[in-house]
């Protein structure tokens, strides 16, 4: 008898095995202890701080990779740099890094980004990527309770063949961590909920430190953490180093444990 | 000319290299009948006036006239806004942690000297006494020339306030550091290739740069003018870190003639004044 290497599978039963997984999980992140947009350093790593702690999180990521910025650093160059105390965290995650000056370090971009999104799917973070925020769910006095999510692929679609409707994710509390762009705290902004600043000069030295203090929750039921930070609160931007991304996202679970207690 | 019976230097708390003790020596031997105190910095100076319970409520109110007095548009004059409640967050803690060193907010300056002068105690609030405040806020003053605002070291008035991020931030560094900075070369690099030619956070020459600025907020007090031309009076008005260094560490004169002759006369019988 001819010996093989892979077992007997028709294609029916790939098919059935991804819809029926995909769709068992669908179903039960519908509705969440946290649900995280965008699932860049400071995202996964609140989304792994907080599955950790056993909670129910769900990533929502409108690309089909996870990772945002983190695999490079700037000028598309893969090496990423920490000022410390971030360096603890890459330690926490096994990143192997060196230290290139008193307080900075620079670790490979692929590497640490590789170990961040392990960890997180290690701790118990489910992932829905291809999805896109589209809008928030709100409930009586305006608290955020969900997101409005399609596919990636309908936004690239003309309008006019594309009329998909989205669905709707409910969830105890949801972090913006939609980076620079701050999707989700602009759609309160875009219904008068909010009204943000929008991101100041480039100013090193003091906008990590700035971004770890002003994470937390921007409107009942929405937190906010990493680039959406400076977005959000008008703070000076940062070149391309990620201590405050990885810290940001620490504090915003620390945050998230707080409210939902 | 009225020299101030009581000077009070109140601790910014959070710049290590800042050095009060010496600033209140350097004083003392210019102001010889005057009473040189140092306080605390000026918020934990005010919060000791309440009951713990009540604190909270003071630093509530306290963190939303703060949040209130960013400067949000460099170009635009006190916009008016309604601060986002994580703002007034971010303010609480800075304030209610004296050791907290977090900073990087743009302030309008003259708002700030608003907020600070009503934490003056009633009866310490006439011309005897002086209140110069260390602080590590940034600040900025609106100038009607070009239309925007300006980051400053110091704004003077009752009480004067100088800032220790502002002596970093505001004077311009030399030409040639912007120009490189344009190529993209990190600001690291840059403070390390240009070493020694501005003052930096930490910097150990902080201490000595300051006593010109306390004296400047003095000479305002008694005198209505903080400022001299001469580029080696420790009174001269900088807007280059060069200018800060030749005016502030130039170790040949403290002073121009002029200012010489007066400060000599701060400590002499003769020197007629209303309060001592």
């Amino acid at each position: 008898m001819e010996k093989k290497i892979f077992s007997a599978v028709g294609e029916k039963e790939v098919t059935r095995a991804i819809v029926n997984e995909f769709a068992k999980q669908f179903s039960e992140y519908v509705e969440s202890d946290c649900l995280i947009i965008g699932a860049g350093p400071s995202g996964l790593m609140a989304g792994k701080e907080l599955a950790k702690k056993k909670l129910k999180v769900l990533i929502v990521e409108r690309n089909n990779y996870l990772g945002g910025g983190f695999w490079i650093g700037g000028y598309l160059m893969n090496k990423l740099t920490v000022r410390a105390p971030g360096q603890e965290v890459l330690s926490e995650l096994n990143i192997p890094f060196e230290e290139v000056s008193k307080g900075l370090y620079v670790a490979d971009g692929p590497h640490a980004c590789s170990k961040l999104i392990a960890a997180a799917c290690d701790a118990g973070v489910k992932f829905a990527n291809m999805t896109v925020f589209d809008d928030v769910v709100l409930r009586e006095g305006n608290r955020v309770v969900g997101a409005v999510v399609n596919w990636t692929p309908v936004e690239a679609l003309p309008r006019q063949i594309t009329c998909v409707d989205p669905v709707a994710l409910e969830s105890k509390i949801v972090v913006d961590a939609t980076g620079h762009d701050a999707t989700v705290v602009k759609k309160l902004e875009e219904r008068g909920i909010v009204k943000t600043v929008g991101f100041g000069a480039m100013w090193v030295e003091r906008s990590e430190d700035l971004v770890v203090e002003h994470t937390g929750e921007v409107h009942p039921g929405l937190v906010v953490c990493g680039m959406s930070v400076t977005t959000t609160y008008g703070l000076p931007r940062m070149g391309p180093t990620f201590g405050a991304m990885l810290l940001s996202g620490k504090k915003a679970a620390e945050i998230v444990l707080q409210k939902i207690k | 000319m009225r020299i101030p019976s009581f000077i009070y230097l109140y601790d910014s708390g959070k710049t290590e290299s800042l050095n009060l003790n010496e600033i209140s020596q350097y004083l003392k031997n210019i102001f010889k009948k005057s009473k040189i105190q140092i306080r605390d910095d000026i918020i934990t100076c005010y919060l000791s006036n309440f009951f713990f319970k009540e604190r909270e409520k003071v630093i509530d109110n306290l963190a939303n006239q703060m949040t209130k007095i960013k400067v949000r548009e460099i170009e635009i004059k006190n916009t008016v806004f309604e601060p986002l409640q994580g703002e007034i967050e971010y303010e609480k803690k800075r304030l209610s942690e004296s050791g907290n060193k977090s900073f990087g907010i743009l302030y309008d300056g003259f708002e700030l000297m608003t907020i600070l002068s009503k934490l003056i105690a009633k009866e310490e609030s006439d011309f005897s006494y002086c209140h110069i405040v260390f602080t590590n806020q940034l600040f900025s003053t609106w100038d009607e020339g070009d239309l925007r605002y300006h980051a400053r070291v110091s704004v003077y008035g009752f009480p004067s306030v100088i800032s220790t991020t502002g002596i970093v931030e505001a004077p311009a560094k030399p030409r040639e550091f912007y120009l490189k900075k344009q190529l993209w070369i990190d600001i690291y690099t840059l403070k390390e290739e240009f070493r020694g030619r501005f003052i930096d956070y930490d910097d150990l020459r902080m201490t000595e740069v300051m006593k010109g600025y306390v004296l400047q907020a003095i000479f305002y007090h008694i005198t209505g003018n903080p400022f001299c031309k001469d580029k080696n009076c420790r009174l001269y008005n900088a807007h280059w870190q060069e200018e800060v260094i030749q005016a502030q560490l130039n170790k040949n004169s403290e002073y121009c003639k002029k200012h010489q002759k007066i400060i000599k006369q701060f400590g002499t019988e003769n020197f007629k004044n209303e309060y001592i």
